[in-house]
């Protein structure tokens, strides 16, 4: 009485309980693994058989930036992120949870808000004639309107807008598994809440940063929309590049090879990150 | 004492203070937009000169943007249906199941989640165009089913695992059929799960942008491609009263599924 | 007594209206051995908290030498203390965990050494220097424990329930560990149990804790010969309570009617009581015997069950007034023609070994 008396799954050849899993095999196999493969095949075979698309690709010093940015982009993201993740969802972890709650909303509405809207609003809030610019002009901090968009910051406001639940929902089941009676003694053994933190609750909470961190860089390197929306053209990332490629140039062999890159680079990662977390991963929000 | 709210002294202060001022940037966007749409200034002046509902007039005076909304709906409806169903069934097999290769099957289902979008884009786009399903609602569905359905697999997943199978297999010995335990007694147990798996699906192809815009075609657009095509034009505040309308949709989502949550956990 | 070391003064906590701790003093001179007996929630870790700073009292005052804590944050207050739960850094190795202490206070590397060595030695665990927690049993982590609590040789040692979790063997191995390190160390120790038995065998002292009050503190002795209260009594050793009527006390020696009649004189009474009032008369299983003593007092009793251990014998008696008696008399009374099990028959005692306390 396995699995899979419901579903015919004992089909011949079908390994005992598989069957259930048959739908969503033909739909992922027929329409993500065959298209990706194709795409991928283009890199070498577009428009003619080789490795010229490669060749031009890592031979272009335009395309090489746009590697070396899209990388120190969100290696910023990332590390941003984490700074400004942590002692909130530390807080959160500890706090009572009639506040907390409302934290945790903050944090759900704004996961939960339309992307587009969210980017939207930074860029209204970013432009130079933008609320930021007046504030920051209104209070004598600055006399020129600050270039806040279109370029490197804007990105790294956005991204990391959006990549924070996503560091601190993890983050907080990882703190608050940490017993607090370890702080406690690490307390009365001597050691300073600096010492504490540094010695104890920082380690401690390493693999959650590791396993969180992992995931927004990762998240960050494909990114498309918000870099394209809030960043500057010198400064491209490599989703608009691939984009870019493929649907105004027209170029999908070259495309295609620098979409390989990101794919082969983001699922080392991913591997990466599923070891740290030993194959769960966090599904946020609900 | 670190994991103490009630000693940390100063430094609770100062992470309270901090957590505030984090989620006050977590809220801004959000609320700074809704406002904005009902300022009357064009050029998005803050804070606005007078206030106004032209924005939402001309949004709904526009039959584009209603047209949008209802496809982008119409997809989502579609595309979270068919996720959970074949999720469902998904899950059973990746976690009853007992053949080799179940968590190969299971990162393999849920890599459309992790892999870059923008990837998954150009791949589904040149591979529909060649199938004639280019700028189809189908073809939208069908796009948009492969990117939800991690978003369906992983919060079933997770209620299956919770569930006691002996307590499925308990209805059996009592005499129901393998099929009617199953409708009676495990899926109601796992009803937060699936309602989860419906929101998030939902969601993952409500707010989908990027294989969206290689999709579309003139006649086909969803809201986010006609969000998009606004955005690269101007910031039109049409746009401020749009977004403030996913804004209210949200929120609406979060309150349904918290008091629905309540209910079902009784 | 010698001047207190460490006083505990009218120590309060509330938890919103809730009060856990009543006013609690206690005075502990240095080297002593205080257990904290008492059921679950009777405010035992509630106490210690407020000598380790885990939580302010909400009035009162802990001194130590006659200087307050309270102000004094826990990482300063230069206590050691072992918990319930196993509370061992997880990613430091045991030779680290015991190095702690003295890393957070800058001692030089080779002191660090020395001690280390000489901590795991005082608890054996010399071979298990660079093993990591988790691959400790739960004894061998609860020495872990008592050797970083000793690592930095505080005045003063708080255990919480260290024992609670181990099964029995271990928990009577380690017991005897606890008590030669307290002789070599000499540290004042604070223990808390609800074991009265892990109390009776460790303790110099023990206090008793009920709903947030000390009901009574002295040695495990006086609470057994002269339990101050019905609780106390219950709570230490095994006891049998009979209904009575007080009748009347004089020079100290008290008379009460027991349910069924018969009059018992010359009993120890823990309170004045008035004539007629309601009292229950408590007698411990091995003051009682089959056989009469010199000055003894008789209850009619039926014999319900016995049964032989070798060592002694056990009786299950019940009064006719239905209430069940255990009586267990020691090898010197235990009646060498045994008992049989059947109505009409009669145990003793000697009434200065009863009590009286309040109905
Ligand atoms: N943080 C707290 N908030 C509210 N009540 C508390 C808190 N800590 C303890 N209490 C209450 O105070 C009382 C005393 O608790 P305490 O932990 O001191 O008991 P204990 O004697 O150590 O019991 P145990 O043997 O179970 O450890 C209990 O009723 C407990 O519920
Ligand atoms: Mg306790």
């Amino acid at each position: 009485m396995h699995g899979n008396s419901l579903r015919r799954g004992s089909i011949a050849g079908l390994p005992a309980g598989s069957g259930g899993a048959l739908p969503a095999l033909v739909l992922v196999g027929l329409f993500f693994v065959v298209p990706v493969v194709a795409l991928l095949l283009r890199s070498v075979t577009d428009p003619e058989p080789g490795l010229q698309n490669y060749a031009a690709l890592f031979g272009s010093g335009t395309y090489v930036r746009v590697f070396l940015n899209t990388f120190l982009v969100a290696a910023v993201v990332t590390a941003v992120t984490i700074v400004v993740a942590f002692p909130v969802a530390w807080m959160l972890a500890i706090m009572p949870p009639a506040f907390g709650s409302i934290v945790f909303g903050i944090i759900i509405l704004s996961m939960w808000t339309n992307l587009l809207t969210r980017t939207y609003a930074w860029m209204v809030l970013l432009q130079r004639t933008g609320v930021i610019n007046r504030t920051l002009m209104g209070m004598g901090i600055t006399q020129e309107p600050l270039p806040l968009i279109n370029n490197l910051t804007g990105v790294t406001i956005g991204m990391v807008y959006i990549m924070l639940p996503f560091m601190i929902l993890p983050l907080v089941g990882t703190l608050r598994a940490i017993d607090p009676m370890t702080l406690r003694a690490a307390a009365l053994c001597g050691a300073t809440p600096f010492q504490a933190f540094r010695r104890i609750l920082l380690p401690l909470s390493l693999p959650g940063i590791a396993a969180g961190g992992l995931m927004v860089f990762v998240m960050s390197l494909g990114y498309f929309v918000t870099p394209a929306l809030l960043g500057g053209t010198s400064n491209m990332m490599l989703a608009e590049m691939i984009a870019q490629t493929v649907q105004s140039l027209l170029n999908w062999g070259l495309g295609s090879a620098a979409a390989f890159v990101l794919l082969v680079v983001t699922m080392a990662l991913y591997v990466l990150q599923l070891r740290l977390v030993g194959g769960k991963r966090p599904a946020g929000g609900l | 004492m670190l994991l103490d709210y009630n000693r940390l002294g100063w430094l609770r202060v100062a992470l309270a203070g901090f957590t505030m001022l984090v989620a006050a940037f977590l809220l801004l966007p959000v609320v700074f937009i809704v406002l904005l749409s009902f300022g009357s200034s064009r050029w998005l002046a803050f804070p606005p000169p007078g206030w106004t509902l032209k924005w939402y007039q001309q949004l709904f005076a526009d039959p584009a943007w209603i047209d949008a909304a209802l496809t982008s709906a119409k997809i989502a409806a579609m595309s979270a249906i068919l996720a959970v169903v074949i999720g469902l069934f998904a899950s059973f097999a990746l976690v009853r199941g007992e053949f080799r290769g179940r968590q190969v099957l299971r990162g393999l289902l849920l890599t459309p989640m992790v892999l870059p979008v923008v990837v998954f884009a150009i791949a589904a786009y040149a591979f529909f165009l060649r199938i004639g399903l280019a700028g189809t609602t189908v073809g939208f569905v069908i796009a948009h089913t492969v990117l939800a359905l991690p978003f369906a697999i992983i919060p079933i997943t997770a209620a299956l695992e919770g569930f006691d199978k002996s307590i499925e297999d308990a209805a059996i010995v009592c005499g129901a059929s393998p099929l009617q335990a199953r409708l009676r007694i495990t899926l109601p147990s796992i009803r937060i799960g699936i309602f989860s798996a419906a929101i998030f699906s939902f969601l993952a192809s409500w707010d989908e942008v990027v294989v969206a815009i290689f999709m579309a075609s003139p006649t086909l657009q969803t809201l986010p491609v006609k969000i998009w095509g606004s955005l690269r034009a101007d910031l039109s505040p049409v746009v401020a009263a749009a977004s403030s309308l996913l804004v209210g949709l949200t929120l609406c989502l979060m309150i349904v599924t918290a008091l629905l949550r309540r209910k079902l956990s009784r | 007594m010698t001047k207190p070391f460490l006083s505990i003064r009218a120590v309060r906590k509330t938890f919103g209206a809730f009060v856990a701790v009543h006013d609690v003093t206690i005075d502990v001179p240095k080297g002593e051995f205080l257990t904290f007996l008492g059921p679950s929630g009777s405010g035992k870790s509630t106490t210690l908290y407020a000598i380790a700073g885990f939580q302010d009292p909400s009035s009162g005052d802990v001194l130590l030498e006659d200087k307050s804590l309270l102000s004094v944050p826990s990482h300063k207050r230069n206590i050691g203390m072992v918990f319930q739960r196993y509370t061992l850094f997880p990613h430091l190795s045991v030779a680290e965990n015991v190095a702690f202490p003295l890393r957070v206070r800058h001692r030089p590397d080779a002191e660090v050494k020395r001690k280390v060595a000489d901590m795991l030695s005082l608890v054996r665990l010399e071979n298990f220097a660079d093993r990591f927690p988790g691959a400790l049993s739960g004894g061998q982590q609860q020495r872990v424990a008592l050797a970083r609590a000793l690592a930095y040789d505080p005045p003063i040692l708080l255990m919480d329930e260290p024992l609670s979790a181990l099964d029995k063997k271990l928990r009577q191995e380690i017991q005897a560990e606890i008590r030669r390190i307290h002789r070599e160390t000499g540290v004042t120790i604070l223990y808390v149990t609800h074991d009265q038995e892990e109390a009776l065998h460790l303790s110099d002292r023990i206090a008793l804790f009920k709903e947030g009050r000390i009901e009574q503190i002295g040695t495990g002795e006086d609470l057994y010969v002269r339990p101050a209260s019905e609780f106390v009594a219950g709570f230490i050793g095994n006891s049998n309570f009979l209904p009575a009527e007080h009748l009347e006390t004089a020079a100290g020696a008290a008379t009460v009617r027991l349910a069924d009649g018969s009059i018992v004189t010359g009993l120890t009474a823990a309170e004045p009581f008035s004539k007629g009032q309601k009292v229950r008369l408590m007698v411990r299983p091995e003051a009682l015997s089959l056989t009469p003593g010199p000055a003894s007092a008789a209850l009619a009793v039926d014999i319900v069950d016995t049964a032989f251990f070798g060592d002694r014998r056990r009786v299950v008696a019940r009064t006719p007034g239905g209430d069940e008696i255990d009586v267990r008399p020691t090898s010197d009374t235990i009646d060498p023609a045994g008992a049989t099990a059947g109505s009409g028959q009669r145990i003793f005692f000697d009434p200065a070994a009863a009590f009286l306390f309040p109905a």
